[in-house]
């Protein structure tokens, strides 16, 4: 099975090398989507559906902690698993997150293969 | 916190982002050196547990050399805006970096990063590091403030 993504980050170079990982990764995804806040995400998510989003913390208008707060909210995107890419590696971080219910958190620097073994991790993916 | 434990968290900071996300190898140590006027320089500050600032200060080829690696353009050469937005994002990881190693249990917020003249970094109190990255430098520069 190949996944939808939706990466949302406010910088196009992060976005772009993340996709770029996620092949190096081998992970099967078959649609990769983009959006450079959270209100672009929810936006895009009104016109497609996905199976896995990953977002960033610190971005313009709406930011990560937000947008966790907003899927929540919304039935309909609850149950789309969440995993937080961030430069913070603390565990404050990383429980907050969480708690707002992201279902993976991978602190950069990632490797291809860290990222991998997240993503199929949240999605419940076995080899 | 003393100095000694400071600068090692840079050290290992900076090879490990610089060759996980950025594809190039720390060759070694250098002194850190005055920057040059065609170096590239980036800041955020941070606040939490400990507030101050970091810094990355790039020569042109190692900023440039960065920016192709993290982009994978091969036969483009980044524009000055995609350095620019990478250097920053170096910036961004470093911090993040160092500042987990330095208390993993701590609470820290990150300001944005943003390009700064090369001069500033070099601030009364701040610790720094240079690596040869092979077809330049990079220098790292954190600050912490006095706890109140």
């Amino acid at each position: 099975m190949a996944y939808r993504v939706m990466i949302v980050d406010d910088s196009p170079s992060m976005r772009a090398f993340v996709r770029r990982v996620i092949d190096l990764s081998g992970f099967q995804m078959d649609t990769c989507l983009n959006a450079g806040n959270g209100i672009q995400g929810l936006a895009l998510l009104q016109q497609q559906t996905v199976d896995i989003i990953l977002t960033d913390i610190n971005m313009p208008e709406m930011n990560g902690e937000e947008f966790l707060r907003q899927l929540e909210a919304h039935e309909q995107y609850r149950s789309i698993p969440v995993v937080v890419i961030s430069t913070d590696a603390t565990e404050n971080r990383m429980h907050r997150m969480l708690h707002l219910g992201a279902k993976g958190y991978i602190a950069k620097p990632f490797s291809p293969e860290a990222l991998r073994g997240e993503l199929e991790r949240v999605l419940g993916v076995t080899t | 916190m003393i100095d000694r434990e400071v600068a090692e968290s840079l050290a290992a900071a900076a090879s490990d982002v610089l060759e996980t996300m950025f594809f190039c190898s720390v060759l070694g140590e250098v002194p850190v050196g005055a920057a040059l006027p065609e170096a590239v320089a980036a800041r955020l500050p941070f606040n939490g547990a400990r507030s101050g600032a970091f810094g990355v200060r790039l020569t042109e080829g190692a900023a440039q050399v960065i920016a192709a690696g993290f982009l994978a353009e091969e036969a483009n050469e980044p524009t000055r805006e995609q350095v620019a937005e990478v250097v920053c994002e170096l910036a961004n990881m470093m911090c993040g970096s160092v500042l987990s190693r330095l208390d993993r249990g701590a609470h820290f917020d990150l300001g944005s990063p943003a390009l700064v003249e090369p001069a500033a970094l070099s601030a009364p109190g701040t610790v720094c590091r240079a690596f040869d990255i092979g077809d330049g430098e990079v220098a790292v520069f954190l600050r912490m403030d006095d706890p109140a």
